[in-house]
């Protein structure tokens, strides 16, 4: 009881300490958010280089589309993977009700302020855990995006902008992937049982050009059409 | 020469000969039926593992990745069809009777067992030349052409073949196809000299292939061990190559020197079986 009594205090005490963290961290968001709310749709060039061992793939090109919130395509004649998470840049991902938000460091780097946060989706979406944002909070950009799934996936973007119309956007996006080699979905093969699962890394280079900003696409355009959902 | 040509001529006069061009045909025009029809659930399967890192589109279902796929169900079903004309080469000869009336005309043991050996290579030959064309021709009517994606199931593996490069590497993959299935050829046919009837060489064969195969894949370290002095382990592997980037050319011709050797030993047996052959009793 008297443990108790002692504990109290001290966790009142800590509580008012937590909520104006969040709210710190909040802040770093928030210009973000206003900085692209201009932000509609945009179309871009996009060029991906593979470098991982077990990826044997050649230069892919692409046409990539995004409106917001999240809608996003990729057109290519030819076949053409892309990554799903941090491949593309989408301004309204992070929205501050969607997350906890924690404040793990502040840096200078090159003379650039940096901030870093730990966002933790409220609601679990796509199996993914949380990320770590690096901000820039001179010129209010998102130089790193670390994302941690579930099953062990870790991917890390770091961003590099220039500035298309009036809006600073990626020019220049360096995926580093660690994710395992087997599928942890599904019935599992002999080998996957009695070895234990291998990881893979590499990074993947992806550059954006030609981009056109706000031009309305669209919510139509971005719909699959029913004979290529599967893929 | 002329004895080849006579060869083959009675080969593909019986009606037999033709079981196996029409099964190839059905196994084909149905396998590709069926992928078409369910096509969404093929890629889906196929690209499971990739699916939560990439977002994936173009025409990955084409008449290369069905052909890739059919080709790997070759050392399946193919040896089984070679075997029904190969295992029946000599033997046949001794099941109706006429295993005199030929040993007892002009041309030598040597020359007339090396007419039916290269028959029999040719039939394999013509039999795979088919099995590509029917593939191709009707992958590229149902699914067209694009970009081949090779994927190790369940595993993060992937090889890209640009479209550029494929008509190419399939040509190279279905000759070595056949080189692999000469083997199979091979062994009917010494089992062929050795039996009195058809039945023995060709269930001999498969035996030998089903339990080479068997043995081949158990994941166990014995077994592994044991992998490299199986044929079957060069006979699938070498027409994969062509699809591996980028092409391993020395583990190929390796490979191609063993299943070689393969046939030459096999074919020195069967001679030597053949010469010593007694057609007396």
């Amino acid at each position: 009881m008297k443990k108790i009594l002692f504990c109290l205090p001290l966790l009142l005490l800590l509580l008012p300490q937590g909520i104006k963290a969040q709210e710190d961290a909040f802040r770093y968001l928030d210009p973000i958010e206003k900085k692209y709310a201009d932000l509609k749709d945009y179309t871009a060039d996009v060029m991906v280089h593979f470098d991982i061992e077990t990826f044997k793939a050649p230069d892919m090109q692409a046409k990539l589309y995004y409106k917001t919130p999240d809608k996003m395509k990729v057109e290519s004649k030819r076949v053409f993977f892309f990554p799903r998470e941090g491949g593309y840049f989408n301004p309204s991902l992070f929205k501050k009700e969607d997350f906890e938000i924690k404040l793990l460091e502040r840096s200078t780097e090159r003379s650039a302020k940096l901030v870093k946060l730990k966002l933790t989706p409220k609601k679990a979406k796509r199996g993914i855990q949380d990320f770590v944002l690096t901000i820039d909070t001179d010129s209010q950009l998102i130089r790193e995006m670390g994302v941690t799934q579930f099953d062990g996936r870790e991917i890390k973007a770091v961003i590099e902008y220039g500035r298309f119309d009036r809006f600073e956007l990626p020019a220049h996006i360096q995926l580093k992937l660690d994710i395992p080699s087997f599928e942890t979905e599904g019935v599992k093969e002999f080998d996957q049982l009695i070895h234990k699962p291998k990881r893979i890394t590499g990074t993947i280079e992806i550059r954006y050009s030609n981009y056109k900003v706000n031009s309305g696409l669209s919510d139509e355009f971005f719909k699959e059409p029913a004979s290529s959902k599967g893929m | 020469m002329k004895l080849f040509w006579f060869e083959t001529f009675k080969t593909f006069s019986r009606w037999r000969t033709y079981i196996s061009f029409t099964v190839i045909g059905l196994i084909v025009i149905l396998t590709e039926v069926v992928m078409k029809l369910s096509a969404n659930e093929i890629v889906y399967r196929m690209l499971r593992s990739f699916q939560k890192d990439f977002l994936v589109t173009g025409n990955i279902l084409n008449a290369w990745f069905v052909t890739a796929f059919i080709m790997n169900s070759l050392h399946i079903h193919i040896p089984f069809l070679i075997t029904l004309v190969a295992g029946d080469m000599v033997s046949s000869e001794a099941t109706s009777g006429t295993i005199r009336f030929l040993l007892i005309r002009p041309p030598s043991r040597s020359r007339i067992i090396m007419a039916k050996y290269l028959t029999a290579l040719f039939y394999t030959a013509l039999l795979v030349i088919f099995f590509a064309l029917v593939c191709v021709s009707l992958g590229l009517l149902l699914f067209g052409s694009g970009d081949l994606i090779i994927h190790h199931y369940g595993k993060f593996d992937i090889a890209f073949i640009p479209e550029s490069e494929i008509p190419l590497r399939i040509l190279f993959a279905f000759v070595a196809a056949i080189w692999s299935m000469s083997v199979v050829a091979s062994i009917a046919f010494l089992f062929s000299t050795l039996a009195e009837n058809s039945i023995g060489p060709i269930i001999g064969t498969m035996a030998v292939v089903i339990v080479f195969l068997v043995l081949g894949n158990l994941p166990l370290d014995f077994f592994r061990t044991l992998k490299p002095y199986l044929f079957t382990t060069y006979m699938i592997n070498l027409w994969q190559q062509f699809l591996n980037i980028p092409i391993p050319w020395p583990e190929i011709w390796r490979s191609a020197i063993i299943l070689g050797l393969h046939n030459a030993g096999l074919f020195l047996i069967a001679l030597f079986v053949f010469k010593r052959k007694d057609i007396k009793s």
